[in-house]
């Protein structure tokens, strides 16, 4: 997030988009309904209705993949009528006239046609949001009163909807030029907000888990950046060449480049796209090393398996959402003979050296407490330099945190950019690549939902959890429910061109006509085995597993249908 | 910034605050229990009154804003006669079983009764609430002990927004009810808990605490929720070694006193018998190393399909020295007939900083290579 999440429940305006916030981020859903309570306006653009709708002023119901249009119709529509803020964009931006000139044909009325949503609420959209209106109650902010014709601060959230799509990065280089255009950034209470789905997957981002970058986001490809951590490594050169995403490697081992892998606390046979890929691949590896704290999918076919201590079991810190390192403290004893992951990754590298015959100082991978791995990791990371465990105690510190004395950085961008002026980058609308057609005339659209955790190896084994969502279940309109004469609770396939999953049907005007959901917390039910893998955003490289077609086939049909239906692969029944 | 007195201390504060607000900042603890600092003030219980110079009858602290030169006593003979008056009242149809009560030693009314040296009431007792409902694992509500604060009902709507429960009927029939007092599960509840947190008695209870231990006998830990990105600051109360439940405290960086619901209550995934609590090697892997005799092959059976037992029937357990030898061969095999990029490395988004850390250092000062993710794009 460029901002902080207390910041929310004074925002005049909150634009959500991508986010099933309510759901998936529960305690800033809190804080988006204290917003509304106080009288701002809550704009959300969704294809389902999720439960934060009921405290929204403005409802965008967009198809799958159509929310493009929307953003730059918005955009279109702040320019056309003149609500862009012109002091910010000439004093902290660049590349104004190039985004105004791509946005000419971007109209509202072409948004409409594409996505579903009337003109008017695009319209009435790119108001509230680029004058940051409330709807009653005063802003908190000087510049922000309400019908004054002063402009409020507005925000704007957004999670896996807009990332996981095949244009992905440019859907938030969209957000981020709507925020530029209209000044609502560097400020309290606005910027974009990515929420972020993990305890610490800022965290991992940070300290260098991606392809190419190192710890601080400092790039691979960068040789003076590359050999100054190297030198702090004490390695004569470190891999400069941008290495293979999952969902790569997936491939690449599938064509035999990659032979080994080692899995850390994840679970792709049911977090990545396209399952029975997944598996096959998983299969083929020389070997396959997973350490987690339960067997999972993935570790049922692992060659060994290394037990981890849990989150409660361990010390240590995780990077939240709005860029806070906090610290964790071990609450009860792990199992067994299970270790914290950090005693077992250092393990594994000094009996790989030992097997390469290569020689390190004592104290190189066998830290003696989690704290000296801290003071390292900071040391090699410029945006946590300024942090240690003494400093971290209590409310910890947001980075970028460049020294001792730096009280850490709550809003970002203040008042220049990280590379000086902003640079709008101008956005063609795309369609998502697999689009339904006669065989698979339905979009499927996959999340979480409020009780489960995703791959739900945790949630799925707490009692009170699972009491009250046991399973899953398909949401499916009524239209289309009617359309294969399907009762509600009654079970349904869904199926792709990569696979079927048979869940139960939930009978719901949650999603539009045209639209099902399912989560992917559901062994018995992997949303995934339905997901395709082969439209990978360009620069992020994340699957497209919020837009997929799909068609419903009702199982309880007659013999004809049921004859019809049984070619192609098994069934995915519940084994529970 | 306005300019007051409270107990005959001066201070300055901004406009729009409230006396009790005003005097809770300076360390001055006005008794309250339908007051809560997260939450609107209904006024309704009457404890927060004080004497305000100048005005003939006390006032509720609570909804009073601070004006300039305004003088505020919080103590006084009036307000100690009138405050007993009000815990006399709640204790005539509350239960004073305190002594086997979860709640005591954290509960308000407890507190305030003996601050006020309430120790029963003089009025006729008459326990007018009697529903006990555990329709759910989450939370127990015990209506005996409610006092109709109404805590509980302006979280539900105020912050959580889920609006599940009311205050409804008059008198003694009023109760604190789901619609047609139907089970928690068929109203709009989202299990959060925060009903319980803000509960001020015995009322709202964690289940798994009942009947586990009394305050003084809990151990406290405060750590960072386990699940989403959100990085909630968790205070969990253990008894020997056992989490009995989870709360939050006011002072938590980003969340407050709120949770969702598998924050508060999803925890016990970590004591399910399904953790594993051993190094494990794959069957077939063991027969080649000659750990076992019989040789074994790889079941085509996918892992979405398996039951339970599978981790018995495939795998070996060994000891930690023979498990990394096995990976560290392995992964050195790899890289020495392959090269690094070979290698795949998948760290997790659950684990720490330290952890990710050391990881990606092994995959690339180890192992060689940038091929490196964990599950930020999944």
């Amino acid at each position: 997030m460029t901002n902080s999440i207390r910041e929310i429940r004074d925002a005049d305006c909150i634009f959500i988009t991508g986010s099933n916030t309510a759901e998936s981020h529960p305690v800033i859903g809190y804080e988006v309904v204290r917003a509304a309570r106080r009288g701002a306006n809550v704009i959300i653009v969704d294809p389902r209705r999720i439960p934060l709708v009921e405290h929204a002023t403005l409802f965008l119901q967009i198809k799958p993949g159509s929310d493009i249009y929307v953003f730059l119709a918005i955009m279109h529509t702040i320019i056309r009528e003149g609500w862009e803020d012109r002091p910010f964009i000439d004093r902290r931006t660049e590349g104004y006239d190039a985004l105004a000139a791509v946005l000419e044909e971007y109209t509202p009325e072409h948004a409409s046609l594409m996505s579903g949503v009337p003109v008017e609420q695009i319209e009435a959209a790119a108001r509230i949001y680029a004058l940051g209106k409330r709807v009653a109650g005063a802003s908190i902010y000087a510049d922000g009163a309400s019908g004054t014709g002063e402009r409020g601060h507005s925000t704007i959230l957004y999670a896996m909807g807009i990332t996981q799509r095949s244009n992905g990065t440019d859907m938030v280089m969209t957000l981020a030029n709507l925020a530029m255009l209209c000044g609502q950034l560097g400020k309290p209470s606005t910027g974009v907000n990515p929420l972020r789905g993990q305890s610490n997957v800022q965290g991992a981002c940070d300290v260098g888990c991606l392809v190419d970058v190192l710890p601080g986001y400092q790039r691979v490809t960068d040789a003076e950046k590359r050999e100054a951590i190297a030198r702090a490594w004490d390695v004569e050169r470190l891999p400069g060449e941008v290495g293979l995403t999952i969902v790569e490697a997936m491939h690449a081992a599938a064509e035999g480049r990659v032979r080994a892998m080692y899995v850390m606390g994840e679970n792709p046979m049911m977090s990545d796209p396209d399952t029975s890929h997944v598996e096959r691949t998983l299969r083929g590896l020389d070997l396959l090393v997973v350490q987690d704290i339960f067997p999972s999918e993935t570790a049922q076919l692992a060659h060994v398996i290394l037990p981890a201590a849990a989150s409660l079991e361990k010390d240590g810190t995780v990077t939240n959402t709005e860029r806070r390192v906090q610290m964790i403290q071990p609450v009860i004893a792990a199992p067994g003979e299970s270790r914290p992951d950090w005693q077992i990754t250092g393990e594994l590298a000094a009996r790989f050296d030992a097997r390469m015959g290569i020689e390190r100082r004592p104290g190189y991978w066998d830290f003696a407490s989690s704290s000296a791995i801290f003071d390292e990791l900071a040391r090699v990371t410029p945006i946590y330099r300024g942090m240690s465990y003494g400093r971290l105690a209590g409310a910890g510190l947001q980075w970028p945190c460049p020294d001792a004395s730096h009280p850490g950085t709550p809003i970002l961008h203040g008042e220049t950019f990280s590379r000086g002026r902003g640079r709008f980058n101008p956005v063609i609308a795309r369609d998502p690549a697999e689009l339904p057609d006669d065989d698979y005339p339905l979009m499927l659209t996959t999340g979480r939902v409020l009780y489960h955790y995703h791959s739900g190896t945790m949630t799925r084994r707490s009692e009170p959890l699972d009491w009250r969502e046991p399973g899953g279940a398909v949401e499916i309109h009524p239209d289309d429910a009617a359309a294969i004469d399907l009762r509600d609770g009654a079970p349904v396939v869904v199926a792709s061109r990569r696979g079927r999953v048979r869940a139960r049907a939930q009978i719901s005007e949650r999603v539009p006509p045209g639209t099902v959901f399912l989560a992917f917390h559901w062994r018995e039910a992997p949303a995934n085995m339905l997901t395709h893998d082969f439209a990978l955003d360009p620069v992020a490289k994340i699957p497209e597993y919020k837009v997929c077609a799909v068609r419903l086939e009702n199982p309880r049909a007659g013999l004809a249908d049921r004859l019809r239906r049984s070619e192609g692969a098994a069934f995915r029944t519940s084994s529970r | 910034m306005i300019e007051l007195t409270i107990d005959g201390r001066a201070f300055h504060v901004p406009p729009g605050v409230s006396v009790m607000d005003a005097a809770r900042a300076n360390g001055i603890d006005i008794p309250h229990l339908c007051y809560h600092p997260e939450l609107s003030t209904p006024g309704g219980c009457r404890l927060c009154l004080v004497e305000v110079e100048g005005r003939a009858d006390p006032v509720p602290s609570c909804q009073l804003p601070c004006a300039e030169g305004m003088a505020v006593r919080t103590q006084s003979e009036q307000l100690s006669a009138m405050r007993r008056e009000i815990i006399d009242l709640f204790v005539s149809d509350h239960p004073l079983d305190c002594v086997i009560c979860d709640k005591a030693g954290a509960c308000l009314l407890q507190k305030y009764a003996y601050e006020y040296g309430v120790s029963e009431t003089s009025y006729d007792k008459h326990i007018a609430r009697s529903l006990y409902q555990d329709d759910n694992p989450f939370f127990v509500r015990d209506h005996q002990y409610c006092i109709l604060c109404g805590r509980c009902v302006r979280v539900c709507e105020e912050v959580v927004g889920a609006s599940a429960i009311e205050i409804v009927g008059r008198g003694f029939d009023s109760h604190v009810a789901t619609p047609f007092d139907g089970p928690m599960i068929d109203s709009s509840c989202v299990f959060c808990g925060s009903c319980v947190q803000v509960c001020p008695t015995a009322a709202l209870m964690p289940r798994s605490r009942l009947g586990q231990g009394r305050e003084w006998d809990l151990e406290r830990v405060e750590t960072i929720c386990g699940y989403c990105g959100v990085g909630c600051q968790i205070e969990y109360a253990l008894r020997d070694g056992r989490i009995l439940y989870a709360q939050s405290t006011p002072g938590a960086p980003v969340n407050g006193e709120f949770l969702c619901s598998k924050g508060r209550y999803g925890w016990d995934f970590a004591t399910h018998p399904d953790r594993l609590a051993r190094p494990l090697i794959r069957r077939d892997v063991a027969y080649r190393l000659g750990l076992t005799d019989e040789p074994w092959e790889l079941p085509d059976e996918s892992p979405l399909d398996t039951g339970e037992g599978v981790i018995e029937e495939r795998f070996v357990p060994v000891d930690w020295d023979t498990a990394l030898h096995v990976a560290a061969d392995g992964l050195a095999r790899t890289v020495q007939a392959h090269g690094p990029d070979a290698v795949m490395g998948l760290s997790s988004a659950r684990c720490t900083n330290e952890e990710n850390y050391l990881f990606q250092k092994f995959m690339r000062a180890g192992i060689g290579t940038n091929n490196l993710d964990h599950c930020a794009r999944l």
